[in-house]
């Protein structure tokens, strides 16, 4: 009994170690930005003396920083629909019919997970900029619309629904689009869930996209923003810290939240997928 | 099915048929029109086998980004595994320290950047005893040409910790537990139940993560970006993606970009077959 209690004290041990040396950097970003403008700043700030200006002053020396994670979330909610949309119109049929050709397109689709999106940049950016649609939601929205991951990821998972629902809905006079909207797409909601975190996660961490399509200030999305303001403001390490935090604080609030949600999902894709 | 047909056309297939098309010309920099057809002078010079006068940069490009993913893939993936197995028992209040765990996953590359350019900036002395421990001449791990990339890496293992535990608690929770218990019957337990069991039954798992975190490493660009930008001292953070981002972006050769981007894709290509082929050693020998 007495080996059982200590080793379960060795684990919390362990445990609260690992998270310390994991939150590490995130603590330092915090401790940082409280600490005044310096440019030698401690470990620790001193807690008599927390200076919570640098949230203000980020705000009065950025006017566009909410303007970023607005633009941010634009783009990767309509990322994130639109993919899970065109993924599950393509899957549909992948999965549950039966014409001339299938088998060429599934390779069609699976083999655009084979070519990385850094070799296709030069000339997606020479079309983007020929069609005058930089610094516009469209640029940054339109190219990532469809992806062979999530197709693979949906009709694999309504593959594992049983063929006679499906012959039984049709005998019931129940047409194929009545059928996906009503009865796959309630059925797989484990896997659109999967696509649709992982296609927001993606889209928001996005920056070689947006540096080269982006040149007006106001059209920034978060991430090209904060290093922006980062060389802007070299010398204020508490400044950049402190929009830094408020630039990761959508996504943390999001992962607490949603972090149940977000692990049965990644998880149920990662090991049907 | 239309609608993923011509978006994959229109920003996947033809793009990348227009790059290799690219790469046999050279480009006019403001009609963005192949202009003149200069064969295979572009791969000779990447893959250095005209010995030009750019000396061996390209290939050197080559293998940085190489080192980087060995300093990178095995440690995330190591790193996640074993904070997967210290989380995996469901004691109470291990809800808390697996959202911990999972925290990177929230937190882009970008910010994960500007972060860590703070925390070896020369004016915080959390490194300052690693410093002088390795005689370096510089004042900041970024700034010397031994400690530049290892310290990239670093942050990029970092960033990778979230994604990588979730899918690794994953696999870990998938194993059946009689597997445990049979295996305790035939005297296995600790380390040996490790080995005999934990082991193998994570293999697809492993593989998985393997090939998405050398996939993710191999292109990565914007830690590169944010933490040196620039191809670092005496070349040592020079990764092929930034290359191709120099010669696209700062000398506007488009030709020469396509071929590197084309070679990109081969050198992945390559890889990832290497790596599945290694898992079919390992698993039907």
């Amino acid at each position: 009994m007495r080996a059982g209690c200590l080793a379960r004290a060795a684990r919390y041990a362990l445990l609260t170690l690992a998270s310390l040396v994991v939150l590490f950097p995130l603590l330092f970003c915090l401790s940082v930005s409280l600490q005044g403008d310096t440019v030698a700043p401690r470990l620790v700030p001193e807690l008599g003396k927390l200076d919570w200006r640098a949230f203000v002053e980020v705000f009065r020396k950025e006017h566009n920083m909410l303007r970023w994670i607005l633009n941010s979330f634009v783009v990767a909610a309509a990322v994130t629909l639109g993919q899970v949309a065109v993924s599950a119109l393509a899957a549909y049929p992948l999965a549950m019919l039966r014409f001339p050709g299938k088998t060429f397109f599934f390779f069609f689709f699976v083999g655009s997970l084979m070519i990385p999106w850094e070799s296709t940049i030069i000339p997606n950016y020479l079309t983007i900029a020929s069609l005058h649609w930089k610094d516009s939601y469209q640029g940054l929205i339109l190219p990532f619309l469809a992806s062979g991951f999530g197709i693979f990821l949906l009709r694999q998972s309504f593959m594992t629904l049983p063929k006679e629902l499906y012959e039984a809905a049709v005998i019931e006079g129940c047409g194929r689009a009545r059928y996906l909207a009503s009865v796959l797409l309630p059925l797989s909601r484990p896997a659109l869930a999967t696509l649709a975190v992982y296609a927001f996660l993606t889209t928001w961490n996005q920056y070689y996209w947006p540096l080269l399509v982006i040149d007006d200030p106001a059209w920034r999305t978060a991430q090209v923003g904060i290093t922006a303001f980062r060389s802007s403001e070299i010398a204020s390490f508490n400044l950049q810290m402190a929009a830094n935090l408020v630039v990761m604080a959508p996504t943390i609030v999001l992962l607490v939240v949603g972090q149940k949600q977000l692990v049965s999902g990644l998880t149920a894709g990662a090991l049907k997928g | 099915m239309a609608p993923a047909i011509a978006f994959l056309c229109a920003f996947t297939f033809v793009p990348f048929a227009r790059a290799i098309y690219l790469s046999f010309f050279a480009v006019n920099r403001n009609t963005f029109h192949a202009a003149r057809l200069v064969g295979l002078e572009y791969y000779r010079r990447v893959l250095d086998l005209a010995s030009s006068p750019f000396g061996d940069t390209y290939l050197r490009s080559l293998l940085t980004s190489l080192e980087f993913a060995l300093m990178v893939v095995p440690a995330t993936i190591a790193a996640a595994v074993g904070l997967a197995l210290l989380a995996r028992e469901k004691l109470p209040k291990i809800g808390a320290f697996r959202t911990i765990f999972t925290s990177t996953i929230a937190i882009s590359i970008a910010s994960a950047g500007v972060i860590w350019s703070i925390i070896f900036s020369p004016s915080v002395r959390i490194f300052r005893g690693l410093i002088e421990l390795l005689r370096l001449g510089a004042p900041s791990l970024l700034t010397d040409s031994r400690t530049a990339l290892p310290a990239v890496a670093l942050t990029t293992i970092w960033t990778g910790l979230g994604f990588n535990f979730i899918i690794a608690l994953a696999g870990l929770e998938a194993i059946p537990r009689d597997l445990y218990e049979s295996a305790a019957i035939d005297g296995a337990t600790g380390w040996r139940a490790f080995w005999r069991v934990t082991w193998p039954m994570l293999g697809p798992t492993l593989l998985f993560l393997l090939v998405m975190t050398t996939i993710s490493s191999f292109e990565a660009f914007t830690q590169f970006k944010v933490l040196v930008d620039s191809p670092g001292p005496n070349l040592s953070t020079n990764v092929f993606v930034y290359s191709i981002f120099t010669a696209f972006w700062m000398e506007n050769n488009y030709g020469l970009a396509s071929a590197m981007s084309v070679v990109l894709f081969l050198a992945l290509l390559g890889l990832i077959a290497l790596q599945f082929r290694l898992d079919r050693a390992v698993h039907y020998q």
